[in-house]
């Protein structure tokens, strides 16, 4: 392959400003052999069940396994290379991914059908999972989409490229779960597109990698359109997980709502970068951003940044952003009712990101988030779902 | 149950309980009255360890214990309970499920096992019906979005369930319409028993018309001026703090 070497952002870059780019500067990109049998046997053993309504697509360092999947309409693989690099900071991982990527996995909802898929991109050293989603006329997409590191103390790359069309009338509701290993470095570039009155409902739980960083560009380019973007980070050790969501209004009447939770613990780092562009022809747009971190350790750092560019008048937009620590007053109540010290900080920060994580859209996925945080959230989280 | 003497605590730089004695024998309702700023709030804390309020001197003997050395969960989980005169929401902890994690602390504590659902349900639904409690108070945050006394009858709800060997009511009574203060009142008063104490600090004798106390002790000034029985507090409604505050001086 002849391709120009891809330069990485560096942290002058706005857009990248609180990413890890030291860490992600080290990670290998190079190509990946398709997963062995055995390798497929011990991964099948430690996958999560199968979510009751849910097809499942299976991706081993971005391969489609299908004797791991249960789908069997609505999506088909391509081998395919998406050579069309694009320009900018942001597409830099995207790029990576089109030339490192084995296939695309292409989901198509036609008109006015519904469908609910389960994707689960799993790691073993690195992958460079590829979707591409659309959704026609009126259709409807339930889909879920898991980040699963094979080992928990391998050191694994994952460059996710998600694209998705929401067409006209259509509506996408989009659930994002890392379960990364310690060690996994994960990155992903999404690019979402919603038509007239299409909507876009997102829920995702970042947290487990050692360094995660999160692009997505959205645009709102038919009327009346409408994005929910509801984020929970979760950072520990020295855990740095960042996200950046850029959001650009370019037709009239559409909404958009950000809402961010990060927790950061021990050394981590927890950032998020919501950025909102309302273009001249977006009259009538609402936005509303709140962004809210929880500092809980006295290396912690948390970077929230919500970003208002508007070139209409009569929108309506607004934004928060807070950073602080768990109140006393509500943990001396806690504490004045016999609970331990431990596990009131654990149901507090519990209770800190469960606005977000109440929107995860089955319960059975709820309950497996649980059983997921648990060791981070001992006690509070499975007992908080019940 | 309950021995206090000649304790000395601070909030911050200021001094507010300077040499306070009381003794709540098991089996009484106690009721500690006061002007502003006496120092009643400051007592219901300090019992309840609450951070900030920093004992100076003095002992507190909880059922035999040195009650001043345990930390606040084991304060509660010992029997303590304080019923807040603000209690706090916390979004994103649904009722049900404070109580039952507190409940099972004090289980825990006792060495019983976890209490089982069915059980639980059972009582807490019991209870919600002496407090005239609409059951999907369970499925909302603990006190989040309710009113002034919605969030009273929460606290004595919350008593009802943990069925503690103390209790400090910290002016229940404040926010309280007539007909919820009946509630609360009929409430607290279940809880009387043989075995347990339960000391209402509050401003006004009209929650002492509900719930008949046992001894009536004026706090003024970081200690306890005066003591008698019920008819002192209707004294105090008829007089004010005044004369007793002179006598004392």
């Amino acid at each position: 392959m002849s391709a120009m070497p891809i330069v990485l952002p560096s942290n002058r870059d706005e857009n990248w400003k609180y990413a890890n780019l030291r860490a992600l500067s080290r990670a290998r990109f190079e190509p990946v052999p398709a997963p062995e049998a055995a390798q497929l046997k011990d991964i099948a053993a430690r996958l999560p069940a199968v979510l009751p309504g849910y097809g499942r697509l299976v991706l081993v360092d971005g391969h489609y396994v299908a004797e791991l999947s249960t789908a069997a309409a609505g999506f088909s693989i391509t081998q395919d290379v998406d050579t069309h690099e694009k320009p900018g900071a942001d597409q830099r991982f995207a790029n990576l991914n089109r030339r490192f990527r084995q296939g695309t996995c292409r989901i198509a909802v036609p008109a006015n059908t519904a469908l609910a898929l389960e994707v689960i991109c799993v790691a073993t050293a690195s992958s460079h999972p590829a979707l591409d989603i659309t959704l026609s006329h009126g259709a409807k997409l339930q889909l879920i989409e898991r980040d699963w590191s094979a080992q928990n103390d391998h050191a694994t790359l994952v460059n996710l490229h998600l694209v998705a069309q929401v067409g006209d009338y259509a509506k996408l509701e989009l659930a994002r779960i890392g379960h990364h290993g310690a060690k996994a470095q994960a990155l992903d570039t999404l690019e979402l597109q919603l038509g007239t009155s299409a909507t876009l409902k997102l829920v995702q739980l970042i947290q487990g990698a050692l360094v995660s960083r999160s692009t997505a560009l959205i645009e709102h380019v038919g009327r009346e359109a409408s994005l929910e973007w509801h984020v929970a980070a979760l950072g520990e050790g020295t855990q740095h997980h960042d996200a950046f969501v850029h959001v650009t209004h370019t037709a009239p009447g559409t909404r958009s709502l950000q809402c961010f939770r990060g927790i950061a613990e021990d050394r981590s780092r927890v950032a998020f970068n919501g950025r909102m562009r309302i273009e001249p022809a977006a009259v009538g747009t609402q936005t509303d951003q709140s962004l809210k971190c929880l500092l809980v350790g006295h290396e912690a750092e948390a970077d929230v940044r919500p970003q208002l560019e508007i070139y209409t008048d009569a929108v309506k937009a607004s934004h928060g952003a807070t950073v602080g620590k768990l109140d006393p007053d509500v943990l001396f109540y806690l504490l004045s009712r016999g609970i331990p010290p431990a596990t009131a900080e654990s149901i507090l920060k519990w209770a800190f990101v469960s606005d977000v994580l109440a929107k995860l859209p089955s319960p059975e996925l709820h309950a497996q988030v649980a059983a997921a945080l648990e060791r981070q959230l001992p006690g509070a989280a499975t007992r908080a779902l019940s | 149950m309950l021995i206090i003497k000649d304790l000395h605590a601070r909030v911050g730089d200021r001094k507010v309980l300077d040499g306070l004695n009381l003794e709540v024998p098991a089996g009484q309702v106690h009721a500690i009255m006061g002007p502003n700023g006496s120092g009643k709030s400051t007592l219901a804390y300090t019992l309840a360890g609450r951070p900030g309020y920093e004992l100076i001197s003095g002992s507190v003997s909880y059922q035999g214990r040195d009650l001043l050395t345990l930390a606040p969960e084991a304060r509660a989980q010992a029997g303590l309970f304080l019923g807040f005169q603000y209690p706090v929401e916390i979004p994103g902890v649904n009722n049900v499920y404070l109580l039952k994690a507190a409940l099972n602390a004090a289980r825990k504590h006792r060495g019983e096992a976890e209490v089982d659902a069915f059980e639980f349900l059972t009582l807490v639904r019991e209870k919600m019906k002496v407090m005239q409690m609409d059951e999907t108070f369970l499925s909302r945050g603990v006190n989040e979005g309710f009113s002034g006394g919605e969030k009273k009858r929460n606290e004595i709800l919350q008593l009802l369930v943990l069925e503690p060997s103390l209790a400090l009511l910290d002016e229940t009574d404040s926010g309280l319409d007539i007909d919820a203060l009946k509630v609360v009142a009929h409430g607290v008063n279940t809880l009387r028993s043989p075995n347990r104490a339960i000391v209402l600090v509050t401003h006004y004798q009209r929650l002492l018309d509900h719930i008949q106390p046992d001894r009536v002790h004026v706090l003024a000034r970081g200690r306890i001026i005066r003591s008698d029985g019920p008819e002192l507090a209707r004294e105090l409604e008829a007089r004010g703090y005044d004369w007793v505050l002179n006598e004392a001086a």
